[in-house]
């Protein structure tokens, strides 16, 4: 890891540098997937080496603090990146077509940290069933106590919640492209085209670029707030997991991120191939 | 040690709040001791049905520790026969000195506050109790516990929303008052069917009524319709007795329960194929079509239920009763909303709960400090509960229950 440039690294050349915004945010985010990978490796001999007689939260707990940053680094990489060009990361090029259909407000849904938990825990529960029915601990999800239910059930309703108050920001501010001044404006300069008269051209283009920029804003706020609640809630189901918890935890997020997108990645790489390499043997290309 | 566990020996009125958290083996132990030495001198042994029955078991015994048994032969309490003594012994296999009760006696009382909130109240209903929201994004299940919420009687209530959570809700708050004051004022000829079919009734009108005046609610289901007429609740409701399981049900929520093993269902789902609701559907001038899975008129998926009042008189709110005498076998009941039921059968459900409830952990040194409730390796039962509750759940969610969980485990067993 310490040949290829980190992503630490990346954002602070990428704040400096005049890169095209996309592109850099772009080798950020492979840099930063790359990086998870080998989190992910950590994580996974850290829960291989974990020995549920000994108190080893002492190893884990440094481990699992890094991995946090990890993604504290990404949001304060792409809140950065957000306020430059808050438009573009709804649309994230770095992201396969596959991710994208995932999407709530350029990111992962928040409640989908908890939805993670209750899949990698149910399937951990289920493998040691017997082994919880007789009283005995897994020593992973699987034997998750009352009150980390309760707390997780806590959480899960103060996230849906706020989940839904920003969707309900975000339907307002998809449904103001349809307000006034968009309408009015629209209106203006289509009349301006039709009469071919461009004497209002300048004032036109300065009411066009006001308009969108307050729209813009408002993209961008909601991006730093959905991005806000995506750590936040991140950071609150580690909070809840005992150490070894959480270890496995993370690891079930690290590996669905990282499959999920491979495998959006292999898909368009499939259908690329299947609309260039013509079935008839003629070359479309 | 007799002070210690109940208060001043003699006292006619038990003290009503602390238990000691050593209760359940050593009181096993104890009631072991003092059967044996009722049964040698030919006297009954009373059967600690309720709460209050048992302590003053317990003050006996811990008399008859003291004094000779012979001084209080027949107390009032000793109308009931027990269980056979030899059950015990061979379940026991041995029986504790009196030295080795008092060691394990502790005066302190722990509970678990947890969403399995374990209670042991003084009426020694023991239950863990677990509803999470689980996979949905609305949160719609509301369930009631109440011990003794009339005399000896316990209650225990699970209700299912759908449309909002409101009725649901409203049954938690009311529907216990609403049995408390129908079970009071029937007084000596108390029938259970008839005073549970009013209280359901009752309870629809209060749901009925409330959503007429309730403008001012905030209630998420006011975007869809001004009424809220398309609101309601399943409801299955356990009155236990000391000596019968009283379980009134309204809807797809069910009560099972685990008698030696085998899983006893004590209601029956409303569901709007079931022969018997399809034909009272039917006759009523109402009809069930098929529109993911059979629904009354093509809109609610179960037959009855408080509140719906734009499906009456097709979805009504009358409540099948069941009455069953408790035995000795009885393990325990199982209340829970279909969020359970659909993923977990009565079986695999029953079983879980049993063998909860039979476990005796091992302590374990990963447990963090201040979770254990069993520190004195005595108290299991309540713990068991909330855990055969939390267990039950999970199973529901690892096993994709796509709904909201809600499960109530009561342990029936007596003379523990």
């Amino acid at each position: 890891m310490s040949v290829t440039p980190n992503s630490t690294a990346f954002m602070a050349q990428a704040m400096h540098a005049d890169n095209p915004h996309r592109e850099t945010f772009h080798r950020f985010f492979e840099c930063w997937i790359s990086e998870q990978n080998t989190y992910l490796e950590e994580l996974v001999s850290a829960a291989d080496n974990h020995n549920r007689d000994e108190n080893d939260d002492a190893v884990l707990c440094p481990l699992i603090e890094r991995v946090v940053r990890h993604y504290e680094q990404y949001y304060q990489a792409k809140s950065n990146w957000e306020k430059r060009d808050a438009i573009s990361m709804f649309s994230p090029a770095w992201r396969s077509k596959l991710e994208d259909a995932f999407l709530w407000i350029g990111g992962w849904r928040p409640t989908l940290a908890i939805h993670l938990l209750y899949s990698k825990s149910g399937i951990q529960m289920e493998a040691k069933i017997g082994d919880l029915i007789r009283g005995l601990t897994t020593g992973d999800l699987g034997d998750l106590e009352p009150n980390q239910i309760n707390r997780i059930d806590e959480l899960q309703k103060k996230t849906i919640y706020e989940e839904r108050m920003l969707s309900e920001k975000f339907a307002k501010q998809q449904e103001s492209v349809a307000d006034r001044s968009m309408v009015e404006l629209s209106n203006a300069v289509s009349e301006m085209i039709r009469n071919e008269d461009g004497s209002d051209e300048g004032e036109n283009e300065e009411k066009v670029e006001s308009t969108l920029d307050s729209k813009k804003d408002g993209f961008e706020e909601l991006l730093h707030m959905a991005d806000d609640l995506r750590l936040e809630t991140l950071k609150a189901v580690i909070e809840i997991l005992r150490p070894i918890q959480a270890v496995h935890y993370l690891i079930a997020a690290a590996e669905l991120h990282l499959r999920l997108h491979d495998w959006g990645k292999e898909r368009e790489a499939h259908v690329a191939e299947n609309v260039t390499g013509a079935p008839s043997g003629l070359d479309v290309s | 040690m007799a002070g210690m566990c109940c208060g001043v020996v003699g006292e006619t009125e038990t003290p009503s709040t602390v238990e000691p958290s050593g209760g359940r083996q050593a009181r096993r132990r104890r009631v072991d001791i003092h059967q044996l030495k009722f049964l040698a001198s030919d006297v009954v042994a009373p059967l600690p049905g309720s709460g209050r029955k048992r302590r003053k078991v317990e003050s006996l015994e811990m008399i008859g520790n003291n004094v000779d048994a012979k001084a209080l032969t027949t107390p009032l309490e000793c109308e009931k026969v027990v269980q056979p003594c030899h059950m015990k012994l061979k379940e026991e296999g041995h029986l504790g000195s009196s030295s080795e009760t008092e060691t394990v006696l502790n005066p302190c009382k722990l509970l678990s506050e947890t969403v399995g909130e374990t209670v042991r109240d003084e009426e020694s209903s023991r239950f863990g109790i677990t509803t999470v929201c689980g996979r949905r994004r609305d949160m719609e299940d509301a369930v009631a516990v109440k011990p003794s919420f009339s005399s000896d009687l316990h209650f225990y209530g699970v209700y299912d929303g759908h449309g909002c959570s409101h009725v649901a809700m409203k049954c938690k708050d009311r529907m216990h008052e609403i049995v408390k004051e129908e079970v009071e004022n029937s007084g000596e000829s108390l029938e259970w069917k008839e005073t549970m079919a009013k209280s359901f009734s009752q309870m629809d009108k209060e749901v009925t009524e409330w959503s007429e005046g309730a403008s001012s609610s905030n209630c998420r289901c006011e975007l869809q319709t001004p009424q809220c007429d398309a609101v309601g609740s399943t409801a299955v409701v356990a009155v236990v007795t000391p000596n019968e399981i009283v379980v009134s049900n309204c809807g797809d929520s069910r009560a099972v329960l685990c008698r030696n093993g085998v899983a006893i269902p004590l209601s029956s789902d409303h569901k709007p194929d079931r022969p018997d609701e399809l034909t009272r559907i039917e006759e009523a001038g109402g009809r069930v079509i098929y529109w993911d899975g059979a629904r009354v008129l093509g809109v609610l998926a179960m037959s009855r239920a408080i509140g719906d009042n734009y499906l009456k008189p097709y979805v009504i709110p009358e409540p099948e009763v069941t009455v069953t005498e408790r035995t000795a076998e009885d393990e325990c009941l199982i209340l829970a909303s279909d969020g359970l039921w659909d993923v977990v059968s009565n079986e695999v459900a029953c079983s879980v709960a049993r063998m909860c409830l039979n476990s005796q952990k091992p302590p374990s040194p990963l447990r963090s400090p201040g979770n254990e409730v069993n520190v004195a390796g005595g108290e299991y039962s309540d713990k068991a509960c909330s855990d055969a509750s939390i267990l039950l759940t999970k199973l529901a969610l690892a096993r994709r229950s796509s709904d909201n969980v809600s499960v109530v485990v009561v342990d029936l067993r007596k003379n523990l």
